[in-house]
């Protein structure tokens, strides 16, 4: 019976020229598959080498004693029981939180209403536009320097304009109650210009008939802001919050310029403190696993931003 | 965990093993037996001594002409580091497993790199804590790690207190007579403070000349001048009653005569701009650029002992360099009396050789002059192989009792207990 089937002329007449297309789509998109591979291959293999092995080193030496030279045990735990006592961490991680709890939040409102303002039609806009993102295309050694001359409790600026307003000097930076949040005023200066040309492109992309027939339907401009700019700049502000919580939570070279993490720990954060550990200690696997701990902790933040914003897994 | 992902974490940790693995061992290619004029190859040299501007690069290549003289056939690759990155560069080169042939370092350096085997001994060039050559054997001991040298004196960086001497005597001091002990110290900082009336302080009476977090070189040379070393051999001796004394002492000042953290915006010795009239100096001073430089009077902190604090670069040769004889060539050739004046007069510092003549160009200011006479009353910080821990729980410990978050016995306990537990 099969092989009467097989053998039926109207069979192969129609079954033969399937099986050739059938054949050929399949070569195609393997050809489709290998291309993609080979575009992807620059990248696959700077992630590899940059970023996968590195992790995955992070992962092992944080069970580890590892300390450039000498003899490596594995340790288990004991790295992460460690860093639970551990003062300066404790510190790091508060600071870490606080920082990126006050930055992320004041940093995307003053950038939102610096891009409302800058989607308008006002004299100077490209110079303003220009002005807002310098800080965020200026080396951060010089933006620290600049700064530690403004912070400088003798003869900064701050001070002076305390003084022209008959206010009384402060220690900013050698403060342990001010340090940190004169670091974080630098972070949110910082941080706007990036955050506020995504707003301002974001902005310029809704639709404007959805603002012409709410304005006809009596809308005024803070309904029209509300319910229709607002939900339209979704996306926008979820790429904002994840990148600006993960800057704030790396901020390092701030921190290495100006403070070191002192007065104290009063500026301790978590990368600075990693750095410490690892290159002044010489203590890479305790360092590995207080990085750990930071991975998770961005991770945390990141979904409670999502849970926060509503967002779905499409996002 | 399924077989990939433990099979990746396996081939990562060989991996990284394999690199550790890769720092030890080594062996040389060129020997006291070989000509040296026949050698063949790259040395390689991390130093923070040479500026990176056009006269450290010409201070760098007179030292490579010299070194050529006797080494023609090899070239030099230099890294030129600085303090703050210096600690990484080592590091990653341990881990990377290349290293260098020549390492200059700091005093703090010696114990932590000497103990990972990143260090030669240096007897193998005929240096021994008896027989330090051409350093005197106080200044070898910086270089010093469980009796064998690790590493040779180059430049210094000398740490002594100066004061305005028309400051002094405006504020009703004997100019000739110096404060040494705490209470004098502090008797007169508090005469030399002035006050706006509002009681906040306009011009401080001492000035510590240090940043947040590296009050720690203070201490050490408040410590020391009591006659109590930081450590005795490997045991801290900090957390003892000199060392609350000590810190005491430098809370009672913090407030009183100086703001904590107080700094120009050139983040330079106030005494030498007269914006304070007694402080902290280090080394050397060039006369040109300070103001009223024959106002300057120095002297050093004397509670039973006094103490000029030592810190400076250090040559070592790498203990995995393929040409060890090379590398202490090298050494000697920065050890030549035209490069380390040289040296030292761009860093700021006194040469370490007693072969420098005392009317060489880094020596000839009353600031060098005085420091380079008091080098055998020289204390240092560090000692244990840990010390770089240590050191870095110090400088925010002592920062939080400057500050009144906490008392003088709790932080040094609490910075003997990690001491302790390295």
């Amino acid at each position: 019976m099969t092989a009467t089937r097989a053998d039926s002329p109207i069979r192969q007449r129609t079954t033969a020229p399937r099986k050739e297309k059938h054949h050929s789509k399949g070569s195609i998109l393997r050809h489709q598959k290998r291309a993609g591979w080979w575009f992807i291959m620059p990248a696959l293999v700077h992630s590899v080498i940059f970023t996968i092995i590195p992790v995955i080193a992070v992962f092992v030496l944080a069970f580890t004693d590892y300390s450039f030279g000498g003899r490596t045990d594995f340790v288990g735990f004991d790295n992460f029981v460690e860093l639970m006592g551990d003062n300066s961490f404790r510190a790091a991680f508060v600071n870490t939180i606080i920082f990126a709890i006050v930055v992320v939040p004041v940093a995307m409102v003053i950038a939102l209403l610096v891009a409302i303002g800058l989607n308008q039609r006002i004299r100077g806009l490209s110079f303003f536009r220009t002005a807002y993102y310098v800080p965020t295309v200026t080396a951060s050694v010089a933006v620290g320097v600049v700064w530690l001359w403004i912070f400088n409790p003798g003869s900064g600026l701050a001070n002076e304009v305390l003084s022209f307003f008959g206010l009384g000097r402060a220690s900013w930076l050698v403060d342990p109650d001010l340090a940190l949040p004169s670091l974080m005023i630098i972070g949110i200066w910082q941080g706007i210009g990036a955050k506020m040309i995504i707003y301002l492109a974001a902005l310029q992309g809704v639709p404007t008939q959805l603002i012409e027939a709410a304005t006809i339907d009596g809308a005024n401009k803070w309904t029209v802001f509300w319910n229709v700019t607002w939900p339209a700049l979704g996306p926008a502000q979820f790429f904002v919050l994840i990148t600006s919580i993960v800057s704030t939570f790396q901020v390092f070279d701030l921190i290495y310029i100006t403070t070191k993490g002192g007065p104290g720990t009063a500026t301790n954060v978590l990368v600075f403190d990693i750095y410490n550990n690892a290159f002044q200690n010489l203590q890479l696997g305790y360092a590995s696993a207080e990085t750990i701990i930071m991975m998770l902790l961005i991770g945390a933040f990141i979904l409670i931003g999502r849970r926060l914003q509503g967002a779905n897994t499409n996002d | 965990m399924n077989r990939k992902a433990a099979s990746v974490i396996a081939a990562s940790a060989a991996l990284t093993l394999g690199l550790t693995g890769c720092s030890s061992g080594g062996g040389g290619t060129d020997g006291p037996e070989e000509d040296p004029a026949s050698v063949e190859g790259t040395l390689r040299v991390l130093t923070p001594s040479f500026p990176t501007n056009n006269e450290g690069q010409a201070a760098f290549e007179q030292v490579v002409e010299e070194f050529q003289k006797t080494y023609p056939n090899m070239e030099v690759e230099p890294d030129f580091a600085t303090y703050q990155n210096l600690n990484e560069k080592m590091s990653t080169s341990i881990a990377s497993g290349g290293g260098y042939d020549v390492l200059v370092s700091g005093v703090g350096w010696t114990a932590p790199f000497a103990d990972r085997g990143v260090f030669m001994d240096l007897e193998e060039f005929g240096i021994t804590p008896e027989e330090p050559g051409e350093v005197s054997e106080e200044l070898l001991q910086a270089g010093v790690f469980e009796e064998a040298v690790y590493a040779y004196p180059l430049v210094v960086d000398a740490r002594a207190i100066a004061y305005r001497k028309s400051a002094f005597i405006e504020a009703g001091l004997d100019p000739d007579d110096p404060p040494e002990t705490f209470e004098e110290l502090k008797a007169a900082a508090e005469a030399l403070t002035q006050r706006d009336a509002a009681g906040n302080i306009t011009r401080p009476g001492f000035d510590f000349n240090t940043t947040p977090g590296n009050y720690r070189q203070a201490f050490v040379i408040f410590l020391s001048s009591t006659g109590v070393d930081l450590y005795d051999g490997d045991e801290p001796n900090f957390n003892s009653e000199e060392g609350i004394e000590a810190l005491q002492f430098m809370a009672d000042m913090i407030g009183n005569v100086q703001e904590f953290g107080q700094q120009n915006a050139a983040q330079t010795a106030l005494v030498l701009s007269d914006e304070a009239p007694m402080g902290f100096v280090q080394s050397s001073i060039d006369c040109e650029i300070v103001i009223e430089c024959d106002d300057l009077a120095f002297f050093l902190p004397d509670n039973g002992r006094p103490a000029e604090m030592i810190g400076g670069d250090l040559s070592s040769v790498g203990a995995n360099t393929d040409y060890p004889d090379a590398a202490w060539a090298f050494i000697q050739a920065m050890m030549s009396v035209e490069n380390q004046d040289r040296i030292a007069l761009m860093n700021n510092k006194i040469p370490a050789s007693n072969e420098v003549p005392q009317d060489a160009a880094s020596l000839s200011n009353p600031l060098a002059e005085f420091t380079f006479e008091n080098l055998d009353n020289g204390i240092y910080e560090g000692g244990p192989a840990n010390w770089l821990e240590v050191r870095s729980i110090f400088g925010p410990t002592i920062d939080e009792v400057l500050l009144g978050q906490t008392s003088a016995e709790d932080a040094l306990e609490r910075i003997e207990s990690e001491a302790l537990s390295g």
